[in-house]
């Protein structure tokens, strides 16, 4: 009996341990949370969120524009990154055998791995700059979208080709021998198998792309103004939150927070909203 | 040769970006403000990113102006040929720091200062502090000296001001908008060195006077020329522009100038004027027409006139009566192409 005590006792310490360490893990997450909401949600009002930033002092005003231009950039990113992330992961996952696929790969996972601020600085040389030998498409939506794509890219084509990796071969198998061609069993089978896997993803480099800084710093400026043109600098809110945190102005720094709020609550809602439109279809085919 | 003269349409929006110096930024931002509500249809974005990221901007023309603290060196003349240098506001550099229970006019020379950044004295009751303090009692604690990571103009007019006063510091490190920092934390941006030091004890750092201001920061009283101790103020800024007199042509070259150790009993050391600068054949910024041209020209022209009313609440230095001249004529000569653009005065 001793030794059933001694076993119980050693259960109870590695559960209780393994609960410390989730406490530990999670205290930092929530004290973050808890803070940015604690020192956002004061700031926030219809005006925040729709009016263009002040100069401070009296005049704080809000960061309408930033959201949009977040928005904007959120949107462009997707456009240009989701199809070429998604058509190289089913390259890699249903062609990924060739020589010319591993080195494919193993180039995608060093991409997954840049600094930002080296995407930022080269689209900065190579897109923004307007002298000869770049293409000189300036501090615009398109050279943020473009340096955030190449973060979006490498995220989505690896996740794609794992949840594509993971439909079982049998289905591919079923659809080939009622005379269906490759693309079209790739296409029709495949994707509709893996497209959880493919929507987790897709959400993971959005989220992703959506908080980052040093890229944008180099290539859409800022603005004080709502969206201006595609070849004008664009606001985004990772880049207020990164101003307004530096500044003197007790009225900045609280619209910094506000700003770090929405950002979250950007994320989330996409995340949520995507994934609510994506239930229904993925219900029956989903998980397996 | 000028073939017609432009005229701006008042019903067409125009949007003009800049980009550049933090230190001008709040004054700067408070005249694009008060701009924008007179004249709705201009939209101005400045993006205060560093002055040497500003010139930057201007040389790979992404920007249609660019405000700096320095002068464009030879090196930035060769690759933005014909830009023109406007002196837009005047204002004083801060030696802030951050010693518990230490107010603000602790002395300092610039020798100290110079010795302070090098990493010569390195404790704050060393002999060389606390000889200019006899009545403070400093504590032993090592400075933190806390300096601009980004290239930056603020850096130029401070570096320019140790140089002046330290041979040492002038044959080791001299004036630039970056320097191999011997010791020190890097901080990006006058807002980012003023929010170092104003978190973390023991530091000094330089910032634009209004930063330290608004920031209620602690800041030294440097000795000047005459042998006096001024606190940076903008009584004692605005001396040092009183004497200005000889300055480069708008389309001159403006690298050796500054407003550093001016005479004056009351005249603080380390003032500088910011300027903006912009192209003469505005044509060559591809995003610009005739209309944004103009507009852009008027509104310079308004910013060194009327918007110099935005100075003095921020303790910047509105502009002297012959810089503002110098700045007209200046401004008057920027073309589009050979089109002339008209300034509604």
């Amino acid at each position: 009996m001793s030794n059933y005590a001694v076993r119980r006792f050693k259960d109870r310490l590695f559960f209780f341990l393994g609960i410390a360490c989730i406490v530990l893990a999670v205290l930092p997450l929530g004290s973050i949370l808890l803070e940015v909401i604690v020192k956002g949600l004061p700031t926030l009002s219809l005006n925040f969120l729709t009016t263009v930033p002040g100069p401070g002092g009296a005049n704080v005003g809000g960061i309408g524009p930033a959201i949009q231009g977040s928005l904007i950039l959120i949107g462009l990113t997707s456009l240009i990154g989701i199809p070429l992330g998604v058509l190289s992961g089913i390259y890699l996952a249903e062609y990924g055998d060739a020589p010319y696929a591993r080195v494919m790969r193993s180039l995608n996972d060093v991409l997954t791995e840049f600094p930002s601020i080296v995407v930022g600085l080269t689209v900065f040389l190579v897109v923004v700059l307007k002298v000869s030998g770049s293409v000189g498409l300036g501090f615009s939506p398109l050279s943020g979208a473009i340096a955030l794509s190449f973060i979006l890219i490498p995220i989505v084509a690896r996740t794609a080709e794992e949840a594509i990796k993971l439909v079982p071969n049998a289905l591919r198998e079923a659809s080939m021998a009622l005379g269906v061609r490759k693309w079209r069993t790739t296409l029709s089978i495949v994707l509709s198998v893996a497209k959880a896997g493919l929507v987790t993803g897709i959400l993971l480099a959005v989220a992703r792309v959506a908080g980052e800084t040093a890229p944008l710093i180099l290539t859409v400026l800022g603005n004080t103004h709502f969206f201006e043109g595609f070849n004008e600098p664009l606001a985004a809110l990772p880049l207020q939150i990164y101003q307004d945190a530096l500044s003197a102005d007790p009225g900045i720094q609280a619209r910094a927070w506000g700003a770090a709020l929405i950002l979250i609550l950007v994320v989330l809602s996409l995340n949520i909203v995507v994934r609510l439109a994506t239930r229904g279809r993925m219900g029956n085919s989903g998980r397996k | 040769m000028t073939t017609s003269t432009a005229v701006v349409n008042p019903t067409v929006s125009v949007k003009l970006t800049g980009a550049g110096s933090t230190f001008i930024n709040p004054v700067l931002q408070a005249m694009i403000s008060a701009y924008q509500a007179a004249t709705p249809t201009v939209a101005i974005n400045y993006q205060s990113v560093g002055s040497g990221a500003g010139i930057s901007a201007l040389e790979g023309h992404t920007v249609d102006f660019a405000a700096s603290d320095a002068p464009l060196q030879a090196a930035d003349i060769a690759k933005a040929p014909n830009a023109l240098t406007i002196p837009t506001t005047i204002g004083a550099e801060a030696i802030a720091y951050n010693v518990p229970g230490i107010a603000s006019n602790l002395h300092l020379t610039g020798k100290v200062i110079a010795d302070i950044f090098s990493g010569n004295v390195t404790t704050w009751n060393n002999p060389e502090i606390q000889s200019l303090n006899t009545n403070v009692t400093l504590p032993s604690n090592s400075i933190l000296v806390v300096h601009r990571s980004d290239s930056s103009g603020t850096t130029f007019v401070f570096t320019g001001y140790l140089s002046q006063e330290s041979a040492g510091w002038n044959k080791t490190y001299g004036q630039s908008k970056t320097i191999g920092w011997p010791v020190g934390l890097g901080a990006n941006g006058n807002a980012g060195v003023a929010g170092v030091v104003q978190g973390t004890t023991y530091t000094i750092g330089y910032v634009e006077l209004d930063y330290a201001i608004a920031n209620k920061m602690t800041v030294a009283s440097v000795e000047n020329n005459a042998g006096n101790w001024v606190l940076p103020t903008l009584a004692s800024s605005a001396a040092a522009a009183t004497s200005v007199t000889s300055l480069p042509a708008g389309n001159g070259v403006w690298s050796t100038f500054n407003l550093l150790n001016q005479p004056g009993a009351n005249t603080y050391p380390i003032v500088t004027f910011s300027y903006i600068l912009v192209y003469k054949d505005l044509s060559v910024n591809t995003d610009l027409n005739v209309n944004s041209a103009d507009a852009l020209v008027n509104f310079l022209y308004w910013a060194v006139n009327t918007g110099q009313g935005q100075a003095q609440g921020l303790s910047y230095v509105p502009l002297p009566a012959n810089v503002v001249a110098i700045d007209v004529a200046t401004i008057q000569s920027i073309t589009f192409g050979t089109t002339a653009l008209a300034i509604q005065q």
